[in-house]
């Protein structure tokens, strides 16, 4: 069952000198429910953009988004937005139960939900500490935490790894495979959330997603789709050892390529 | 941070130079009092009480002018800021009237007001109400859009939106306006009361100029100056208290201690080693017993710097005593939490820690024998009383901590004793009213005890070591915390409900979120890192609880004079 649909969606900024910036589109997609969908595509093709349309906080100028909620009690979306999203007055813990408390949740449980939350994250000895007092990766992590007790039907994650350490970014690619294998259980408490995921690093978007949509330069459509046909659950290092992980890698920075000189010769135009 | 007393050498140059122009006579004293004669004035002037009048006069005219200006003014300037509809229609009107100097609209003000205390309130609640709206309202147009879209983005409301982004984020904007302000109203209260002089510190350095008084001008000017100053000092440290969040740019990075040069080492040094930052459980009850008498009319500085002095001293060489006999029952080895970093990381010897806890002992005692023989046996027997209580706190087969009595000793001699006892320096006599104020800071002396033994039930009952908490068990221990917290309160409201104390020292009840939030982290938690925190927020809780308690009294006194 679809849980987004969107037909034809383009996003038009108003830029400077009355000229208009096609952000976006159009763009035709459909997310199945318990999907996890990795986004791929040159810088300032409108990833962003487009997230942030699903995520209701943008209005798109044209096309349609029809988004189908199935479970009333819990928020439909959550963003871990690129770059630093933490609010620097709220201490660690308060931020990631900041979610839970605007809805009104108790405080014991939110506090527990909380502290499990930065345990995952491995965070749980800055839970009194200032965002000033992280590093930007460790922000980075306080962003997933606060997405993640949250407990949405559908995760938008914008480069969410993007200023991570290569350790880091490995062990918390598994840790979010786990919560999505889990909450897919039936003991996890039912569906499995859906995510789009967008990312600048190919590996990443093939070891995570079941489909790895590519976009083009602005504005972005989607040039291509690829699926990611490894079975799950996966062994994150393993998997590039696969050949077939190779060959897909490789038709994925092809369909990007050109791209991505598009991208860079429109924006040297941009320059003169 | 050299720098620090080479920031002395200008004004102390200037003012030798200025009395040694004076005594060779190139300066004309009529004109220029030397800085000793002004000084002397200024005693005099404070002793016959007329600088004191003036300046509770002044501080009165500003404090009742900027609380009815600031308050809706963050208002106003919160919804001008959140607002477009509020920024176009109240915009112009606000913009306008801003620049104009304010102390050009006194005319006007006494034409509509006449010449009273009215019209001096209202000029210091315009000056202050213009800079608060601009600033509030800047500071909710500067705070960045992604805020808001994270906080939607996690299901906030308009209202949350408000509460959790836009005033958070805005606040050190509105400090800032209200620090601004504060300069500015002092500025315009003083040129007010030169314009119509009647009372306060304008009015006395105008009357002076009419009679050629010149040193009490002087006197006068001095006293604004040090206001202005300390105005200064009490935003940086509310600042510092409600921005936490702040990069601690203010705090420069500190040198090690062994690279620094030998007397600041030395002074460092032991700073670190007396433990000051308990020192508030001491100062607090001296402070408000002090204040109480000053409240009844008894007040000596001289007396107040004696009880201070001495108890801090005592306090001092009791933290060190301990830490010196924790080291010897080995207790504090360099892996253990031992309090003194001094001793751990052997910056002091133990022999220099125990020989400067008897210093600040003999010190103390000295301080406390000089105030039995001016000011009455009483002290002698709180003292001996004290004493008796310490030793016995942890020594000799039925230690009072070891048998579950730990609060309530705790309650009697960090509350009611040491601030009737404070009090009775200054007034010679006690009454029970005194007693029933100390209640709540001594329920919350004791409660920072009990958050310790709430940490330490396990640790204590293997110790055999038995305290209230762990007799009590986990469950009824919490119930003991929110008694403890709960009775402070109580008390607070019944005193001024019965008429003990005045109406203001309910400020102590802006304490209540961090209470609240105090007893729900203790409702939650067992861990000790996380009772930790309780204990340190117990303790802060007191400290501010009783500062609170002590500037509401100071507020009665204010309102009282004038
Ligand atoms: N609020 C805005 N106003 C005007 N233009 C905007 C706005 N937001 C984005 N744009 C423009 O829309 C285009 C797409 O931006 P977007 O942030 O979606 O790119 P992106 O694919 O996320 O890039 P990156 O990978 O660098 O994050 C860019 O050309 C950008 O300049
Ligand atoms: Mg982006």
């Amino acid at each position: 069952m679809a849980i987004i649909e969107t037909a034809a969606l383009t996003k038009v900024f108003p830029g400077p000198d009355r000229r208009e910036i096609n952000a976006l589109g159009p763009v035709d997609l459909t997310v199945e429910a318990g999907e996890f969908i990795c986004i791929v595509g040159p810088s300032g093709c409108g990833k962003s953009t487009l997230l942030r349309i699903l995520a209701g906080l943008e209005q798109p100028t044209q096309g349609t988004m029809t988004a189908e909620a199935t479970d009333l009690q819990r928020p439909f979306n959550s963003m871990v937005f690129q770059g630093d999203s933490t609010f620097p007055w709220l201490t660690v813990h308060a931020n990631v139960e900041y979610g839970l408390r605007v809805r009104g949740v108790p405080y014991r449980e939110r506090d527990e939900i909380a502290a499990r939350m930065l345990r995952t994250v491995g965070l749980s000895g800055y839970a009194e500490a200032y965002p000033y007092q992280l590093s930007g990766g460790m922000r980075q992590r306080v962003a997933l935490a606060r997405a993640l007790a949250n407990d949405p039907e559908v995760l938008l994650m914008d480069e969410p790894f993007g200023a991570l350490d290569a350790q880091n970014r490995a062990l918390l690619q598994d840790e979010l495979l786990y919560i999505w294998d889990q909450t897919g259980d039936s003991a996890g408490g039912g569906a499995r959330k859906t995510i789009l995921f967008v990312t600048h690093s190919i590996d990443e978007a093939l070891v995570l997603g079941d489909r790895v949509l590519v976009m083009t330069a602005a504005p972005g459509r989607i040039k291509a789709e690829i699926r990611a046909p490894f079975a799950r659950p996966r062994r994150t290092h393993e998997l590039k050892r696969d050949p077939v992980f190779g060959e897909l890698s490789y038709q994925i920075w092809e369909a990007l390529r050109d791209e991505v000189d598009a991208a860079r010769a429109s924006e040297l135009r941009g320059q003169r | 941070m050299k720098n620090r007393a080479l920031n002395l050498i200008s004004p102390v140059a200037f003012l030798v130079i200025w009395e040694l122009l004076v005594a060779l006579g190139a300066l004309d004293r009529r004109f220029f009092p030397a800085p000793s004669e002004t000084l002397a004035r200024l005693l005099e002037l404070l002793q016959n009480g007329e600088l004191t009048t003036a300046t509770v006069i002044t501080l009165r005219r500003m404090a009742v002018g900027f609380v009815l200006a600031a308050v809706p003014a963050v208002v106003i300037g919160l919804l001008m800021g959140a607002n477009r509809m509020a920024r176009i229609i109240l915009g112009p009107l606000i913009t306008a009237l801003y620049p104009v100097p304010k102390i050009a609209l006194v005319p006007m003000v006494v034409i509509l007001l006449g010449i009273g205390e009215t019209s001096k309130v209202a000029i210091v609640a315009i000056s202050v109400f213009f800079l608060v709206v601009i600033h509030t309202m800047a500071g909710v147009l500067n705070v960045e859009q992604r805020y808001f879209d994270i906080a939607r983005n996690n299901g906030a409301r308009p209202w949350d939106l408000l509460t959790t982004v836009a005033i958070p984020a805005s606040l050190p904007n509105i400090l800032t306006g209200i620090n601004l302000a504060l300069g500015f109203a002092l500025t315009v209260i003083v040129g007010t009361e030169l314009l119509l002089p009647q009372g306060g510190l304008g009015a006395l350095i105008w009357k002076s100029y009419n009679v050629y008084d010149i040193p009490t001008i002087f006197a006068g000017l001095i006293v604004v100056a040090l206001l202005g100053w300390a105005f200064t000092v009490i935003m940086g440290e509310v600042e510092r208290q409600l921005l936490p969040w702040r990069v601690a740019d203010a705090a420069p990075a500190r040198r090690r201690l062994q690279d620094e040069p030998r007397l600041r080492r030395f002074v460092r040094t032991w700073w670190l080693a007396v433990r000051p930052f308990s020192f508030t459980a001491s100062v607090t009850p001296v402070v408000l017993g002090s204040v109480l008498a000053a409240y009844d009319g008894a007040w000596s500085w001289l007396l107040f710097a004696i009880t201070l002095v001495g108890s801090v001293s005592i306090h001092a060489g009791t933290n060190l005593i301990n830490d010196f006999y924790d080291w010897k029952k080995g207790t504090d080895t360099p892996e253990s939490l031992g309090p003194n970093r001094a001793l751990k990381e052997g910056i002091l010897t133990p022999q220099q820690v125990f020989w400067g806890g008897v210093f600040f002992f003999a010190l103390g005692s000295g301080l406390g024998l000089y105030l039995v023989a001016t000011r009455g046996l009483l002290i002698l027997y709180l003292g001996i009383f004290s004493v008796l209580a310490g030793w016995f706190y942890t020594a000799g087969p039925a230690a009072f901590a070891y048998i579950g009595m730990g609060e309530i000793v705790v309650f009697i001699f960090m509350g009611p004793v040491m601030i009737m006892g404070s009090y009775f320096v200054q007034m010679q006599s006690v009454n029970w009213n005194v007693f029933l104020v100390s209640i709540p800071i001594g329920l919350l002396v004791a409660c920072i005890l009990h958050a310790n033994n709430m940490r330490d039930i396990e640790d204590d009952r293997a110790n055999n070591k038995r305290t209230l908490a762990n007799l009590l068990g986990r469950k009824a221990s919490r119930w003991e915390y929110y008694v403890l917290i709960g009775g402070s309160y109580l008390t607070l409201v019944l005193l001024v409900l019965f008429g003990v104390a005045p109406p203001f020292v309910l400020l102590a009840l802006l304490t209540l979120p961090k209470a609240a939030g105090l007893m729900r982290t203790a409702a939650v938690h067992e861990a000790p890192a996380r009772l930790n925190k309780v204990i340190r927020g117990t303790a802060d809780l007191h400290e501010r609880f009783g500062w609170l308690m002590i500037a509401g009294i100071l507020a009665a006194m204010v309102a009282q004079v004038v």
